[in-house]
């Protein structure tokens, strides 16, 4: 049914992204594409729902067949009544404002009736628990259930062949789970599914055949019950994330010994104008030089926590004390810097040196040559900085923060999205800032980066729950 | 439990009544058609925003249009006679505001309760090209999106300690602006992707799940507008 023929791809000024691509995707299996970034899985995708070549133009040769047809023959809007996509980023896939109207998007562009539309949407309701997102803004929803929206989207236009490109980048355990949901489904209809993805763990009860590609090349197939047999070494060895699905809010990380100075946080409430409040902390004690991952459900307030922490939240009255300073909430922006999820956010200049260079308070050239080589971007200084890669680009902003002088650096989801070698560097970086003397505040629901690199885990429902205990470490054991 | 979806119009007017009115502030409020011979017209136009935030229950953004026009038309009724020069540049703004604000009000109306989905097919039954549809429903879409992201960086920037008072407020604007950019283009690009692999494509048949059609209230205001233009042609004749 799909059949790739002999396919290399080329991007219109890049390098070759495919090369030799010869596989026939089984009919009516789900189909996991696997492998380090940059190995041509989002490529595969691409070639599959038709954007490759009609969207992204570049160099394709050999033939991809769809329903016996090549892809170049038929024109987008045919091939998505057969083939549905679903992408990386929930915030970039709607055209709607509300809920309803897009999942009812694609049906409407292929000029079905609306009864029909009608219909399908209430039949999908019922199969998918999808009432509570119904008729609501998605602009409000968070990115777990805008990831469920885009999949009912989908479903409702009922393709035979659906392709998912990392769905679950953003999610946190809950919205995983929804989306598994979705996947046991489409299983249930018999539908082709093909998934490009690095978080694994949460796919192997699903998956019927697994490519895991390498550098534009298949380098091995194997079925799912191969895969789900390879152990944590192997898989990291053809760098693929580990296979423990595990609930970063659950695990449990060994106590922290001996002596350490400590971070107060006073006053700690905050909730949206006209929303409920998120969180009530009246004191807590953190230990200052450590890596602390906050943890907890989308939508729970972690991001919020930690702009109020570093000091953008102006209705958050907290106070925080270090060293016996006290800092409020003007003196913290000074002191803290958060890094946040998108870290485009945050680069402003168009030299990697000059972004360093004006967040010191007197501009010193070879100070800030020192700091991008510790951070190895000495190569780099001289490059525009949204023209580096992700975990450069997390560096710079890091560098910046170091520059500045700040005791104490927020990471908001520093590995959301990134294959085991990406989130093993990440994991460096934040242990080397740990040996530099610097504290680290995280938030993030990625398990492997907790166990990799974290000292201390909270999680915000207990901090939230058990307020009236100030030490850290009695909110972690729970006493 | 089951679910119906709810097919009641999401307002009381349709997207092209919507149109016509907000066509109608601009030339005859704005612009200031027909001069002195219009001031029935003139200030039934310049309430009509106001009454239709407050039919939506769009209690918030009807407050601020009450309390703007309070303020602005009581500035106004105090500026006048010989003002000195600071009043009269008070005066002058307050009068380019009054005059904006209807226009304002009535696109914000339009934006808060149309559904892009009915944009589009209401442009269809106006006959109006794909090629112009289709960018102007994606603008539609587009506005939040540059809000969030516009508010992110300013917080970024809030961090980095650029701020008016930082000695740097030069650079202020290109730091904004470049990371804006960067990132609508991105946004973009993704949403056209998106948008193209669900069969969105100009010079397709497209269906709409919504009822978009013209009704009472709609065929009255359009009635109205007819009325406005015809006065405004005829009273040249007669003034």
């Amino acid at each position: 049914m799909i059949r790739f023929e002999h396919v290399s791809f080329c991007y219109a000024g890049g390098s070759a992204s495919l090369k030799e691509i010869d596989h026939s995707i089984k009919p009516g299996k789900i189909t996991l594409i696997c492998g380090p970034s940059g190995c041509g899985k989002t490529t595969m995708i691409r070639c599959v729902n038709g954007l490759i070549p009609h969207f992204y133009k570049g160099d394709l040769q050999g033939r991809v067949l769809v329903k016996e047809r090549q892809t170049t023959d038929i024109p987008l809007q045919k091939l998505s009544r057969y083939v549905g996509s679903v992408f990386q980023n929930p915030r970039s896939q709607f055209f709607n404002v509300d809920t309803t109207s897009e999942i009812a998007f694609g049906c409407e562009n292929f000029g079905m009736k609306p009864e029909e539309i009608i219909d399908r949407i209430e039949k999908l309701v019922r199969q998918t628990n999808l009432r509570s997102l119904m008729d609501r803004n998605i602009f409000r929803l968070s990115g777990g259930e805008k990831q469920k929206i885009a999949c009912a989207g989908v479903a409702c236009q009922e393709p035979e062949v659906i392709t998912l490109d990392e769905p679950s980048a953003n999610l946190d355990h809950e919205g995983v789970c929804g989306l598994q949901k979705m996947l046991a489904l489409w299983k249930k209809q018999g539908k082709t599914v093909l998934i490009a993805e690095h978080r694994i763990a949460y796919l192997l009860p699903y998956i019927d055949e697994v490519l895991i590609m390498e550098d534009g090349r298949i380098r091995e197939e194997m079925t799912g019950e191969a895969f789900a047999s390879l152990s944590e070494e192997e898989l990291h060895k053809r760098g693929l994330r580990g296979k423990t699905f595990e609930n970063a809010v659950s695990m449990e990380l060994p106590p922290l010994k001996g002596e350490r100075g400590k971070i107060l946080l006073e006053h700690f409430r905050f909730g949206y104008k006209g929303e409920k409040v998120l969180f009530d902390i009246p004191r807590i004690e953190l230990p200052a030089g450590e890596i602390i991952a906050i943890v907890g459900g989308n939508g729970r307030g972690k991001t919020t926590f930690l702009r109020c922490l570093c000091g953008m939240e102006k209705r958050c009255k907290a106070l925080v004390t270090m060293n016996g300073q006290t800092w409020n909430r003007k003196q913290r922006l000074k002191h803290f810097y958060m890094v946040m999820q998108d870290v485009n956010h945050q680069l402003f200049t168009d030299r990697v040196l000059e972004e360093v260079l004006i967040s010191q308070e007197r501009e010193d050239k070879e100070k800030a040559m020192e700091i991008l080589g510790k951070l190895d971007l000495e190569e780099v200084a001289e490059r525009h900085p949204l023209s580096l890669s992700g975990g450069q680009k997390q560096r710079v902003a890091v560098a910046s923060a170091l520059a500045s002088g700040r005791e104490i650096l927020l990471f908001d989801e520093p590995t959301s999205g990134l294959d085991h070698s990406h989130m093993r560097q990440v994991a460096r970086l934040l242990d080397d800032l740990k040996k530099q003397g610097k504290t680290v505040i995280l938030v993030t629901h990625d398990g492997e980066l907790l166990k990799e690199v974290c000292t201390v885990k909270l999680s915000l429902e207990d901090l939230n729950r058990k307020a009236d205990l100030f030490s850290y470490e009695a909110v972690q054991q729970g006493t | 439990m089951d679910y119906k979806v709810d097919l009641k119009p999401a307002s009381l007017i349709d997207p092209r009544t919507k149109l016509l009115l907000l066509f109608m502030i601009s030339v005859f409020v704005l612009g200031g058609a027909g001069g002195e011979k219009m001031t029935v017209f003139y200030w039934i136009l310049v309430f009509v925003p106001v009454l239709l935030l407050l039919s939506e229950r769009k209690w918030k953004l009807f407050f601020i249009s009450v309390l703007v026009y309070g303020c602005s038309y009581g500035a106004q009724m105090f500026l006048k006679g010989d003002l000195r020069p600071w009043e009269s540049v008070l005066a002058l703004s307050v009068y380019v505001i009054v005059k904006f604000l209807p226009a304002v009000f009535m696109a914000r109306y339009t934006m808060a309760t149309t559904k892009v989905s009915e944009f589009i097919a209401a442009g269809k039954k106006m006959h109006l090209p794909d090629t112009l549809l289709i960018p102007v429903s994606v603008i539609f879409r587009y506005f939040p999106t540059i809000g969030e992201e516009y508010s992110c960086i300013r917080d970024a920037m809030k961090m980095r300690g650029i701020c008016l008072g930082g000695g740097k407020a030069s650079q202020m604007v290109e730091y904004r602006m470049v990371p804006l950019i960067a990132d609508c283009t991105v946004i973009g690009e993704e949403l056209s992707a998106a948008a193209l692999t669900r069969g969105l494509e100009v010079g397709i048949q497209r269906t709409c799940i919504w009822n978009v059609k013209l009704r009472f209230l709609d065929y009255l205001i359009m009635g109205f507008c007819i009325f406005t233009v015809v006065w405004c042609m005829i009273g040249g004749f007669f003034l």
